[in-house]
């Protein structure tokens, strides 16, 4: 039998034990919420880019970007591929560990600038000269927050082999609803949908954008969901929808996990996508020959989304400086066209279009939309809303009521940017 | 605590099982013709999908969306299985990286659970100190709090003390569970005092009468709990959605998770899905066929504390 | 003697709390700590950037305005987090009574005395409650996608099976519409900012997908229940029920199911409890999708902390979940409290003699 003392000892330990556990995680282990930014050591810098990758020619493109400025400048930059972006950030921004650089996605820079968690380094890049209608949907507050990084529209992808089967020519190219209606038509045929496009408003979005309409007024101050011109243009997507010649993504058999793959599939003969479905195509459907045109116009004239990352810089990041100048490498002539090259995003800079122009007369209907495209809605408070819209939207197929969709919209965006 | 485990009806069992038919003859009566119809038919609905599982993951992309319901992969494609083991040069889903780090949290807190719940389902049982009481009211109370409703808690915890993303923040808060206490502590009210006291008598401290009289006692209740905290660590999926996210600490389960909500960028490879669930779920078959009769009992006491 | 007893209560004392230390640190670091904090996050407008407990404009407190947002102020909030209540309601009127059945159903079943390969069905049966929802949920994912095995199996029967996941009408409207009724008058009053008409809207079509999941891995679990419950019931009661020649049908409703109060008591407070929790499935079959006909109370709660920033918010809710879960078991519980065990026994001899009476016979026990 062991003496008491002895026991006593044990315990007491073991009781000190745990308590010095306890004190240890709960004081000073190092909450990481809020707190100054941590000092940038001396020596080289390790930088985290968190990226959303549209497939393996995106990431891979981004590593070697990322390696090649790492060799340049003695610093080491990892690339994080996030399986959802969005979430991603959000637990990285609150749990104090951010990534130094990261896609900032058009739509979210208002949430992130409001919340603090963006470093506006604009003033820093301003002799890239980035096109000016870029820029302006990258600014909050008045402040350039982040450096575009590229941009996409929409266009009209044809599967040209189908076009021909079905009789088609140049001239039945549609340049208006009704020549979309009639080219639809004739490529919907046993299991093929004229056209499949996705269920979101990053499609259907460039219909109501044709009728002349859009969610917010062009100084965003101000809801214009409900007007009779978004009603026309979803009420054109539902009406080919009733021929037949439309579906969404999700509604055809098998459904597609998007328009691309429905269109490399054959399931859809033609599909509304960005620069990116290049890529995609080249890699996963090598077989299936596509034709790029500009979307057709609506009764307000020419209309198509234009789609735009940044390279957002973490306000909490400890090496904010090298991130500028990985991001000024990142947007020089050379690196965009290689991105280019690799997945299909045209340039962000004055010059870096203009040599795009002539590298690539194919895709010269992207580049036109540059012109008369329209950016997401950067509000702030606003994800959950287009996200509520966006899964109405989903239904107009199976009897969704357009006018209660766009209603909903706007009182919902309405109190959104009274919250503001 | 009844001795719950479900006997098999064997005959001469003292008659304690009442028949469900009105006839005691054995010749098949027609109600038990219609019974053995219906029992088949849900047999065929429970097993199906599993059949379809291992049939899918060995079928090509293209074969798996044509014919979704034959069973017979024609022709047979190992491609979906070479790509989750890295042998093909696509993009190679990480699933060594996911079963490594369910067999680290797994093990881990399987064999803490083990330890900590039993000790501490011993001290509620037959330990004597103030304030035990209290603390078997609190452990009852913190075992009503639904999992769902402790997700923004948990994160809120593991980044107020700065393990956000690591193994700690995955491992630590899993460790002890209050249903396994409960369940030890059930069990070892059910043993009689005298053995303890007798060894108490003797001179043993309180944790060797524990360690070397009582425990070895326990084996049954022990085992049931290993098998319940195995299969709860490796199914775990919410607790390391919120308490991790960067790649290198996904699970089996939270690797599955990512690559079934679009991680693969689109599409519907379905053969890899498939496979990638069927690598998830033999851990927990195999153990689940060799112990069958232990997850019966565990069904059971788990139902107690309800 | 008593100075070793005196002895041994002390050591055991102190044993005591060592013993139980590790539970205390770890439950109460990871439990009960976060629930408070989660309680004072629920009651600020904290976005994520600053330290919660910092105060500062980032991480006000606003008292109760996180909660009566949710109820009370016309908006996003109170839309999504009705419209998951409403999901929610049908999905526990679909699958607790069903799950119930079924379970109970099997179990009568394969408790015959002289069935065959009793264990296998019971293998069978119990086998899906052990695998992972996630993964349980991916194998649905594709056997109910538009060209899945469910349906191509409706083709063989010569039915266009619908598109599961991406139809968002619900099974009620769907019926009422047979009868011509589609956004009726009657039906325009708002409950809580929400029409009659999407109150009664039953569950989607995708929502049912869950549900068929749901009680397709649950319903072995329950059966084991049921199964131990029936091999427990005392022999003489049925076979006195027997002697006089009751029905099969009759012995069921008025003597085995009373006597299985307890078992179905346990059965439906698991199941009410389990419900509101339903969290895996919805993450992998569509995080809400379509039209937010598959939101629960407990995802949207995820969604807005995680995905929106609105911590604040998302607290709230998983506070209000935690009430309806409570509330219901207390509920629950009153309602079928006259039922618990000590005078089981008596009132199925109670029954027996009831029935014996009717007859007539006029014999006692």
């Amino acid at each position: 039998m062991r003496s008491r003392k002895t026991r006593h000892a044990t315990v007491a330990l073991t009781l000190g034990a745990v308590g010095a556990l306890v004190l240890s995680a709960c004081g000073g282990g190092g909450s990481s919420f809020g707190g100054a930014t941590k000092s940038q050591a001396a020596g080289p810098a390790k930088l985290t880019i968190m990226i959303g990758s549209s497939g393996d020619a995106e990431t891979n493109a981004v590593k070697a970007a990322a390696d090649a400025w790492a060799k340049k400048s003695g610093n080491t930059a990892e690339v994080i591929v996030a399986s959802d972006l969005g979430q991603q950030l959000g637990q990285g921004f609150a749990g104090g560990t951010p990534p130094d650089l990261f896609y900032a996605d058009a739509s979210r820079i208002g949430d992130f600038a409001k919340a603090g968690n963006l470093f506006a380094y604009g003033d820093q890049v301003q002799g890239e000269n980035f096109l000016p209608t870029l820029v302006k949907t990258f600014t909050y507050d008045g402040k350039l927050q982040c450096a575009p990084k590229d941009y996409s529209t929409l266009a009209l992808v044809i599967n040209t082999a189908m076009w021909t089967a079905a009789g088609l020519t140049d001239a039945d190219i549609p340049k208006d609803w009704a020549g979309l209606e009639s080219a639809a038509k004739k490529l919907t045929k046993g299991k093929v949908t004229g056209l499949v496009i996705g269920n979101d408003i990053n499609r259907g979005g460039a219909f109501m954008k044709q009728a002349g309409g859009w969610v917010v007024s062009d100084d965003g101050k101000t809801m214009t969901a409900d007007s009779p011109e978004n009603l026309a243009g979803l009420q054109e997507i539902q009406k080919m929808m009733k021929a037949g010649s439309l579906k969404f993504n999700t509604d055809t058999s098998p459904a597609a996990g998007w328009g691309g793959e429905a269109f490399g599939k054959g399931i859809g003969a033609m599909t509304i996508e960005g620069n990116w479905i290049k890529g995609a195509l080249t890699k996963d459907y090598p077989n299936i020959k596509a034709k790029i045109v500009e979307l057709p116009a609506g009764p307000a004239g020419k209309g198509t989304l234009m789609f735009s990352n940044c390279w957002g810089i973490a306000a909490k990041s400890a090496h904010q400086a090298q991130a500028v100048d990985l991001v000024k490498f990142l947007t020089s002539v050379d690196q965009q066209l290689a991105f280019t090259k690799a997945f299909g995003p045209m340039p962000s800079t004055e010059a870096g279009i203009a040599k795009f122009k002539t590298d690539y007369p194919d895709d010269a209907a992207f580049a036109a939309g540059g012109d008369y495209g329209q950016g997401p809605v950067n509000l702030p408070g606003f994800d959950p809303v287009m996200a509520a819209f966006n899964s109405k939207l989903a239904t107009l197929g199976k009897g969704g009521d357009p006018k209660a969709m766009l209603a909903e919209l706007q009182k919902n965006g309405t109190a959104a940017i009274a919250a503001g | 605590m009844t001795a719950a485990t479900v006997r098999s009806n064997d005959v001469g069992n003292n008659g304690k099982a009442p028949e469900t038919g009105a006839h005691r003859s054995r010749n098949p009566s027609a109600k038990r013709i219609a019974g053995y119809v219906v029992l088949v038919i849900f047999a065929i609905i429970y097993l199906y999908p599993f059949l379809i599982q291992i049939a899918s993951s060995l079928k090509s992309d293209p074969q798996a969306t044509a014919h979704p319901l034959s069973l017979i992969p024609n022709p047979f494609d190992l491609g979906a299985w070479k790509r989750m083991f890295g042998l093909t040069s696509d993009t190679s889903v990480p699933i060594m990286t996911w079963l490594g780090n369910s067999v680290l949290v797994t093990v881990t807190v399987t064999a803490c659970r083990v330890f900590f719940d039993s000790l501490a389902g011993y001290a509620l049982s037959r330990l004597h100190f103030k304030g035990r009481g209290v603390m078997f009211a609190a452990l009852l109370a913190v075992m009503s709090v639904p999992g769902v409703v402790l997700l923004v808690p948990k994160f809120l915890i593991v980044t107020y003390l700065g393990i956000f993303d690591t193994y700690t923040a995955m491992i630590l808060p899993l460790i002890i569970d209050a249903a396994g206490i409960f369940i030890m502590k059930q069990f070892f009210d059910s043993v009689s005092v005298s053995i303890e006291e007798a060894a108490r008598m003797d001179g043993a401290s309180v944790f060797r009468t524990f360690w070397s009289v009582i425990l070895p006692m326990a084996r049954p209740a022990l085992i049931t709990l290993t098998i319940l905290a195995f299969q709860g660590s490796w199914n775990e999926f919410s607790h390391f959605l919120v308490v991790t996210q960067s790649p290198e600490h996904r699970t089996m389960i939270t690797g599955l998770a990512s690559l079934t909500s679009g991680e693969l960028g689109s599409g519907t490879q379905y053969p890899l899905k498939m496979g990638a669930a069927l690598l998830t779920t033999i851990p927990v078959a195999l153990l689940f066929f060799t112990f069958q009769r232990y997850f019966v009992r565990g069904a059971n006491e788990g139902a107690e504390k309800g | 003697m008593a100075k070793r007893k005196s002895n041994l209560r002390g050591r055991e004392g102190i044993a005591g709390w060592v013993f139980t230390a590790p539970m205390i640190v770890i439950l109460g670091v990871f439990l009960f700590v976060p629930v408070v904090m989660a309680l004072w996050v629920s009651m600020t407008n904290w976005r994520g950037n600053v330290d919660p407990f910092g105060g500062g404009p980032n991480a006000a407190f606003v008292g109760a305005k996180n909660y009566t947002a949710l109820f009370l102020q016309d908006g996003l909030a109170r839309s999504n987090f009705m419209q998951s209540l409403g999901n929610t309601f049908f999905y526990v009127l679909f699958v607790v009574p069903l799950q119930t059945a079924t379970s109970l159903l099997l179990a009568l079943i394969v408790n015959d005395r002289f069935l065959r390969g009793k264990s296998f069905f019971r293998t069978a049966f119990y086998f899906p409650s052990v695998t992972s929802s996630i993964a349980i949920s991916t194998v649905f994912l594709f056997l109910f996608s538009n060209t899945g095995a469910v349906n191509g199996f409706l083709k063989i029967l010569g039915i266009d099976g619908p598109q599961w996941f991406s139809d968002s009408r619900g099974l009620f409207h769907l019926f009422l519409g047979l009868f011509g009724a589609d956004n009726p008058g009657w039906a325009q009053g708002e409950i809580f900012g929400r029409s009659l008409w999407d109150w009664l809207s039953g569950p989607s079509v995708a929502m049912c997908v869950i549900i068929i999941l749901a009680v397709w891995t649950t319903t072995g679990t329950f059966m084991l229940m049921f199964l131990a419950a029936l091999q427990d019931l005392p022999v003489e009661v049925d076979e006195a029920a027997m002697l006089d020649g009751v029905s099969p049908w009759q012995k069921l409703r008025l003597v085995t199911i009373p006597m299985l109060k307890p078992a179905l008591f346990l059965v439906t407070t698991l199941g009410l409890i389990g419900t509101w929790q339903v969290f895996d499935q919805i993450y992998v079959m569509g995080k809400g999708a379509p039209a937010g006909t598959t939101m629960t109370p407990a995802f949207l709660s995820y969604t807005t902390s995680f995905r929106s920033n609105g911590w604040g918010s998302g607290a709230a809710m998983a506070f209000v979940v935690f009430l309806i879960i409570v509330l219901l078991t207390w509920w629950q519980r009153h309602i079928m409290r006259d039922d618990k065990t000590p005078g089981r026994l008596r009132r199925a001899f109670g029954a027996a003699n009831l029935m014996r009476s009717h007859r007539g016979t006029g014999k006692t026990p």
